[in-house]
């Protein structure tokens, strides 16, 4: 927070040479606390993940492995799936509604007025992401250990996985953002997508179709459960077979929120 | 010195509808003009075009000396002028410090967080959630974010909708400041009584083109117009009784001219022979209302559609 705080302090003084890491570091720090400030947004976003896996614990907390959960314990399948539930919903569920409703309200026009370069403000929203995810996989990991899940081994390959999803699904929740005109409709939009999604991805249960296993190995969210299972479970690395269609999806959403994204309520 | 503000021949169309025809108009630095005009005048749209916010489809505009659309020194501008809009867009769980602190570290060379507190009258309020302020005190935080990067131009886009009349009374005495301050200031308002008290000159619009400019008390050259005497007719009279010639306007008698000093001799002069009361007499000029709604039932064209602004 150290950054941070000097990052707020510098903003009522005249500036002299602004560097770009100071003004993305003014940026997350008050898009974190714009974040934990709002009760709704910090509740859904931590404690759904965590009720979730403490339910799963309930349920299956004494099985062992199972050939149903592809030779893993119960535990150890939920805890990476809904590590990947808790990203998507902390950056693409988040961006999605956020973004339409800042811009209903005017506030991205607002922000658009100002010096302040479009890049730095997506870096910004990017970085909060990020954090927001890590600390959500932190409780989700400590909530799994109480179940005897054992702790992950290869954290390199965990951090580069939730950046690079977190980055790819960010980029996704602009790019529906882009899309929708009105606030009202962005939630619904937002999930209608991702719901049947996160379903046949087996995030919920274990797909046993090699069929829709191989249809949804090509959609954005059952590669990133993959890629944060091998490392959680494992005990293997970056999987870069399924990072690679991540980043193309993430690619997708980029080109869409580049090409569509507006700051004005209203279309020119 | 160079105008803060030119603008010529401006046009922009939405599809088929042209929300901007021609507009012209020019803003002095230090000055207050106010784009005054219906619904639908092209006021925010114009408004917009110099704030960067919408391409135009013809003409020029300048701002403090650049050009509002292009986009290689738009960042440079934008750290010169300041604008409030119709709307308060403002975060609902920051406190009053902390919102205008964020948007201070936009810019180069800020006015001081406390200062701009003080000068929009939120002193005592640094610590409030936003949402927690009365609308009246979230229009000022709105107003510290136009005023926060010490802009040389300030755009108001209606900047007192909504307001009760003291609230617009303090926001009228606040704008007097800025300007005695060395601020610019552009704004839209549809509101005659406001474009009086605030502009040194107002721009009238209507259906897309400028149909009068200049000082309010001049505007459409009221000030040389002829003056209206209206009364009630006592009763046993007629018209054609009356030393000077006359039109009846909503149950009273109206003399137009341009000598009242003489008009006005002639009448009372006849009344106190006659021993008649001239009940409700006033003289008035045409007032700011009148030649507002003259000028722009004249100006906006059954055949050009207008595009409702909100």
């Amino acid at each position: 927070m150290t950054i941070a705080i000097a990052a707020h302090g510098r903003a009522g003084r005249p500036a002299g040479q602004r560097s770009s890491l100071r003004l993305l570091a003014h940026q997350v720090f008050y898009e974190q606390l714009s974040f934990w400030r709002n009760p709704q947004s910090a509740v859904f976003t931590f404690i759904f993940p965590v009720v979730f896996v403490v339910i799963m614990g309930a349920l299956f907390g004494g099985s062992g492995k199972s050939s149903y959960f592809g030779g893993l314990s119960a535990l150890q399948y939920y805890v990476p799936t809904i590590g990947a539930l808790s990203v998507l919903g902390s950056c693409y569920g988040q961006l999605a509604v956020a973004l339409a409703a800042r811009r209903q309200a005017g506030i991205l026009k607002r922000i658009r007025a100002t010096p302040l370069p479009a890049w730095a403000y997506f870096a910004g929203l990017l970085a909060h992401c990020v954090l927001v995810s890590v600390v959500d996989i932190a409780l989700i990991v400590t909530t799994g250990r109480l179940y005897g899940v054992p702790l992950p081994t290869h954290w390199l390959a965990i951090m580069l996985t939730l950046v690079l999803g977190a980055a790819s699904f960010c980029a996704l929740g602009v790019a529906v953002a882009s899309v929708i005109s009105n606030a009202e409709a962005a939630p619904a939009v937002a999930q209608l997508v991702l719901f049947p999604l996160l379903f046949i991805s087996g995030t919920y249960l274990p797909i046993q179709s090699a069929l829709l296993n191989r249809v949804a190995g090509w959609l954005p969210v059952r590669p990133f459960n993959e890629a944060l299972t091998g490392p959680f479970a494992r005990h293997t690395g970056a999987d870069w077979r399924d990072l690679a269609v991540l980043a193309a999806w993430g690619a997708v959403g980029a080109v869409v929120a580049v090409r569509r994204f507006r700051w004005d309520p209203r279309p020119e | 010195m160079p105008n803060a503000v030119e603008v010529s021949g401006l046009r922009k169309s939405y599809g088929r509808v042209h929300a901007v025809r021609d507009v012209g108009f020019t803003v002095g630095y230090g000055e207050i003009v106010a784009l005054l005009g219906p619904n639908g005048a092209g006021k925010t749209t114009t408004l917009e075009i110099l704030e960067g916010f919408r391409t135009r489809d013809g003409g020029t505009a300048e701002v403090l000396g650049y050009d509002p659309g292009e986009r290689s020194s738009a960042r440079e501008l934008r750290e010169r002028t300041g604008l409030v809009l119709q709307d308060i867009a403002v975060e609902p769980y920051l406190t009053v410090r902390e919102t205008i602190a964020r948007a201070a570290g936009y810019y180069q060379a800020p006015r001081g967080v406390a200062e701009v507190i003080g000068l929009v009258g939120l002193t005592g309020l640094e610590r409030r959630k936003v949402r927690s302020l009365s609308g009246g005190q979230k229009r000022r935080l709105d107003l510290a974010l136009g005023l926060i990067g010490n802009p040389a131009l300030l755009y108001l886009d209606e900047p007192t909708t909504g307001f009760d009349p003291a609230a617009r009374r303090d926001a009228w005495h606040l704008v007097h400041e800025l300007r005695a301050a060395g601020l610019t200031i552009l704004l839209t308002t549809h509101d005659m009584e406001e474009a009086q008290a605030l502009a040194d000159r107002v721009v009238l619009l209507s259906g897309g083109v400028v149909v009068a400019a200049g000082e309010p008390a001049a505007l459409g050259g009221r000030d040389a117009d002829r003056a209206r005497i209206s009364f009630r007719l006592p009763a046993g009279c007629t018209p054609a009784d009356l030393p000077v010639s006359s039109h009846p306007a909503n149950g009273m008698v109206v003399v137009e001219t341009d000598t009242p000093v003489q008009a006005l001799h002639q009448l009372t002069g006849w009344a106190i022979r006659h021993d008649h009361a001239l009940a409700g007499l006033t003289v008035e000029r045409p007032s700011l209302e009148d030649v507002y709604l003259e000028l722009t039932r004249e100006g906006a064209p059954a055949e050009a559609p207008e595009r409702t602004t909100r």
